[in-house]
């Protein structure tokens, strides 16, 4: 498990929360790159090896895909490229293009760690802590979805056999998918009785529902959460007055360097790159104490020689 | 019946019986409805007005089917359920659920999603997280039904011991009784509705000659039913071998003899089913299920194939029936290679498949709508359809299940139907993957005559199986998969009686005493004759 | 499926490409040099292009346009000027021409991506619909009176006012609420 994971599910839940809105509407290019190289690094430390190639394979041509798709269709801007059916293609619509792209990569690659960081589980117990009813309800679907997947391949399996599905005619093959469906619908409900005895009979009609959870909020907890909070707050001080404002029609805008944008930039920059340089600092931490470790088996065997 | 605190109970009788409405009565929450008329106590409460809390907490109750009384999908979740709802602390909960996994081994996969368990395991889970509400009574509805001989035991194992270590009261109904009838303190053998004996096991066993449930007993008491010699009933296998050396000195060394008819039969067009080199995996990646496996089936005969867990055995029926495709290796079916069976025509009276779960069978509300359904994807006419229908019901003995639906029948029942829907496509060969399971001996022994009646018709039945006992009985070959492969073959006789461990308890208990003998009537045939 | 998903998107993209057309035309070529000379017997419209609602609703105007060079402070991104009316020239070709003659941005839908079946004007010197709030964009008059038609549908007459208009309000201040478009 990474040690950004082990962080209190809430004050993740703050990180992914600030960070996937604040690139998503803070429109500085700025601001957008340094998003998308936190996202990056952080999810590259997620995957293995394997992933991180067939990543790179997906992410770079969808990002040209985007970056190509505006031009295409907006035709703003001073610079005219060239013309297509009588209509400018702008130098200003390929950078804002590639602007849209790095967004959209940056907070499709924030998901994907968010994803892999905040398991069910933990959605469950931050649900749970609002609404607990609906929590259960969630875990349930959850619990739900690949018991129903396997059900519907089990009963086309076993209809297949009785010649249910006939090869040539997608028609057919349809109606017997229909049919399928709807019997394991069937099923599940008939299923789903035996499921709420089993609730009953633990007690789920009793007064005085609590939420278990494994979870502490422990002094480090509070720490970090601090530290997104007043960077957070910084950024947002940065951001307010338009003083980051940029824009690529009619003209690219120039970029704002002033000291108050400066501060922003470096205060979002650290809140993009935290998960990232929080699991260098375990891994180096790691290191280090393993090191000690060492060091001190060493010593030992020395004074016994 | 009375049940005393701290003493292992067992229920047992045909299925239908009323064993499972009884329990849902003890148990308030999920009493089904209907006209009520006497009493139920609980520590000399009546169990109506019971507090909820105590009435949820310390009347614990496990029922039959393992993935249905799963509520969420965490493994940790699920154990704390039931404390969630008694509204217990977390600190308090934490130590609860922390105490059940480490006594129940559930450690290891604490954090696992509940869907990835195995069925042994969801049931032990399911059992957990009973447990952690510290129940004072147990009521358990055949547990193990759905369970394989191994995950079963080990199931009975872990009740065992909650009954030994801390007094636990169980109540349990199980069809299976080979290992639990010893380590029962009460039987209760129940009929229509009614608890027609109840005592100790061996006094109960005692009153059973002659009745009907008597096949459901373990194999000793049924050899010891079968002869006339008095003494106390024999109920483990080592009470059956002192027995057998005690009251029958003068038979020892008896032997059945072999028939060795597969010699002679293994001419060219006489096999219904020929694998040969059969090479299979799920995936890229993943390890072959089937390495280099072979197997021929002759017409006419009942085939078995018995193996542990994951061991390929459902996968080579699944290669059989032509639904997956192997990578290597060839399939004759009928001394037709399987792919040139086109379309459908595999499955039109040729080759039918009854998957493990009979339930997936059935696609629609009533037994006859489905029967009706299949009729009218083989093109019969609908003047037609009922006559088959009444016919094939009249055979497999179904024809009070028709108008019901599919999901109210009992597992012995559905199975039976679930046989009925596939004879309608008239094939010539069936593959049936685990038909005994959940069945009573009272089924089982409906499901073997209907299987001797098919062979004798010159159906061919490839099945396989956990059922040592029932394939002992049926098969007229058997053989043992592992490793991806299949290991040894023989006639049941030579077979299991090759087997020191694998072999049915008949088999175990007359080992050293007689030869060959596998079957509880053949013990009682060497003994008498 | 990732794959697969990539591959939908440029299939996507090339049938999009395809669709709309590939006349390629580079800047030089696309800027026209020259313009038909006004003769003694040539039929001529007038063609006016303003914005000065814009300048009366500065505030809500965006703030990269805030600008003389996109928003002129007398209110003219063309001053009335006499062009040649070729036959059959509906006010989309006087605009479009007097556009690529006077390089002043145009961005317009083409005909056959829209349901009014004629081109819409999305843009005028950079100025485009909803840069001025929400009920911003171009409309036209011809002769002072919103026509019914869209642009590139209606045929201009010899002396022909033709007006582009930008709008804040709807149009509700050209008379009644009728836009080029529809």
């Amino acid at each position: 498990m990474k040690a950004f994971a082990k962080i209190h599910p809430f004050v993740l839940m703050i990180y992914f929360l600030t960070i996937v809105t604040v690139s998503m509407f803070v429109s500085n290019p700025v601001i957008k790159l340094l998003s998308l190289a936190g996202a990056f690094l952080f999810s590259f430390m997620l995957t293995d090896k394997k992933e991180k190639l067939e990543d790179i394979k997906f992410y770079l041509p969808l990002a040209l895909l985007i970056a190509v798709t505006n031009p295409l269709f907006s035709h703003n801007g001073e610079t005219p490229l060239f013309f297509m059916n009588g209509n400018a293609v702008t130098l200003e619509a390929v950078f804002y293009g590639i602007d849209i792209s790095v967004m959209i990569i940056s907070v499709m690659l924030w998901f994907k760690s968010c994803n892999i960081i905040m398991s069910s589980d933990k959605l469950i117990y931050l649900f749970g802590r609002i609404m607990p009813k609906t929590a259960l309800i969630i875990s349930m679907a959850i619990r739900f979805i690949p018991m129903l997947k396997r059900r519907i391949n089990e009963v086309s399996r076993a209809q297949k056999t009785m010649g249910l599905y006939s090869v040539q005619s997608y028609t057919d093959r349809l109606h017997s998918l229909v049919r399928v469906i709807s019997a394991v619908i069937g099923w599940s409900l008939e299923g789903a009785v035996e499921t709420s005895r089993s609730m009953k009979s633990r007690g789920y009609a009793l007064k005085g529902h609590t939420c278990y959870s494994d979870y502490k909020f422990t002094g480090k907890d509070t720490a970090i959460l601090s530290v997104f909070i007043s960077l957070t707050a910084l950024a947002f001080w940065g951001t307010s007055g338009g003083c980051l404002r940029f824009y690529f029609y009619p003209v690219i805008s120039e970029l704002n360097t002033d000291f108050r944008a400066v501060v922003t930039y470096s205060a979002f920059g650290v809140l993009a790159f935290f998960p990232f340089l929080f699991e260098v600092e375990e891994n180096i931490r790691w290191t280090y104490y393993r090191s000690k470790i060492s060091a001190l088996r060493t010593q030992e065997q020395k004074s016994r020689l | 019946m009375n049940i005393k605190s701290g003493s292992f109970n067992l229920v047992f009788g045909e299925s239908g019986c009323g064993k499972s409405t009884l329990f849902r009565l003890c148990k308030r929450e999920i009493s089904p409805n209907g006209k009520r008329s006497g009493n139920i106590l609980y520590k000399g409460t009546d169990i109506s007005i019971l507090e909820p809390k105590i009435s949820a907490c310390k009347i614990g109750f496990v029922g039959q089917k393992p993935d249905e009384q799963i509520v969420t999908d965490k493994v940790w979740h699920e154990l704390a359920f039931g404390l969630e709802n008694s509204g217990l602390k977390n600190t308090e909960i934490k130590s609860r659920v922390a105490e059940m996994s480490s006594y129940f081994g559930i450690n290891e996969w604490y954090h696992k999603n509940t869907d990835e368990l195995s069925g042994g395991q969801k049931q032990i889970l399911n059992l957990a997280s009973v447990m952690v509400m510290q129940p004072d009574i147990l009521i358990l509805d055949e547990p193990t039904s759905q369970l394989d001989p191994i995950a079963a035991s080990n199931f009975i194992e872990a009740l065992k011991k909650l009954n030994y270590d801390f007094g636990l009261t169980i109540l349990i109904a199980e069809h299976r009784l080979e290992e639990i009838f010893p380590v029962a303190d009460n039987a209760f053998a129940m009929e229509n509705g009614r608890i027609i004996f109840s005592g100790n096991p061996k006094n109960v066993c005692e009153k059973l000659k002659g009745n009907n449930l008597e096949m459901s007993l373990p194999t000793p008491s049924r050899v010891w039913s079968s002869l006339e010699v008095n003494c106390e009933c024999p109920l483990t296998v080592r009470d059956g071998r002192n027995f057998l050396r005690e009251n029958f000195p003068d038979k020892f060394g008896r032997e059945i003899s072999v028939k060795n008819e597969h010699g002679s039969s293994e001419s060219k067009n006489n096999t219904a089913i020929e694998a040969d080199g059969i090479f299979f995996r799920y995936g890229k990646k993943l390890p072959d299920i089937l390495e280099n496996m072979s197997l021929t089936v002759n017409k006419g005969e009942i085939f078995s194939i018995l193996g542990g867990n994951g061991c390929g055995k459902t996968t080579t029926l699944n290669i059989l029936s032509g639904i997956d495709i192997p990578y290597k290796g060839c399939i004759k079916i009928l001394g037709k290679k399987i792919n040139s069976y086109k379309n459908n025509s595999l499955y039109r009276n040729t080759l039918a498949y009854l998957p493990q779960n009979p339930m997936s069978v059935f696609i629609k509300t009533s037994v006859r709508e489905d029967l009706a359904d299949i009729l009218n994807v083989l093109d019969i006419p609908k003047n037609e359809q009922s006559y088959h229908i009444t016919d094939i019901s009249q055979k497999v003995g179904i024809s009070d299940f028709l108008g019901r639906h599919p999901y109210d029948l009992s597992g012995g029942e559905i199975q039976k139907c679930a046989i009925a829907k596939i004879l309608l496509t008239n094939p010539q060969i069936m593959l049936l993957d685990e038909p005994t399971k959940g069945m009573d001996a009272f089924y089982k022994n409906t499901l073997l005559t209907i299987m001797k009646a098919l062979k004798n018709e010159g159906k061919t039945i490839l099945m396989v199986t956990h059922d040592i006992e029932f394939a002992a009985e049926a098969s007229d070959r058997c053989a043992l998969f592992f490793d991806g492969g299949i290991v040894s073959y023989g006639v049941p006789n030579e077979f299991f009686s090759g087997n020191s461990f694998y072999t049915t308890s008949a088999g175990r208990m007359s080992r050293d005493f007689f030869k060959n003998a596998v079957l509880c009537s053949e013990i009682v045939r060497l003994c008498g004759g | 499926m990732k794959k697969d998903f990539l591959v939908i998107f440029t299939l996507v993209l090339l049938a999009a490409v395809l669709i709309m057309g590939t006349d390629f035309q580079s800047v030089d070529e696309y800027y026209l040099t020259h313009i038909s000379d006004i003769k003694e017997d040539s039929y001529t419209v007038t063609l006016t292009i303003s914005c000065k609602e814009a300048l009366e609703n500065y505030d809500r105007l965006d703030e990269a346009l805030k600008n003389e060079k996109y928003v002129p402070s007398d209110g003219f991104i063309l001053k009335p000027t006499k062009y040649v009316l070729r036959k059959g020239d509906t006010a989309f070709d006087v605009l479009y021409r007097a556009a690529r003659y006077n390089r002043i941005q145009l961005e317009f839908q083409g005909a056959e991506k829209n349901s009014f079946g004629s081109n819409y004007i999305k843009g005028i010197n950079y100025l485009y619909e909803f840069s001025c709030g929400e009920n911003s964009g171009w409309i036209y008059t011809v002769n002072g009176v919103p026509p019914n038609f869209g642009c590139s549908q209606y045929v201009l007459k010899d002396g022909d006012k033709l007006d582009f208009v930008y709008t804040c309000s709807l149009g509700a201040s050209v008379l009644n609420f009728k836009t080029n478009g529809r």
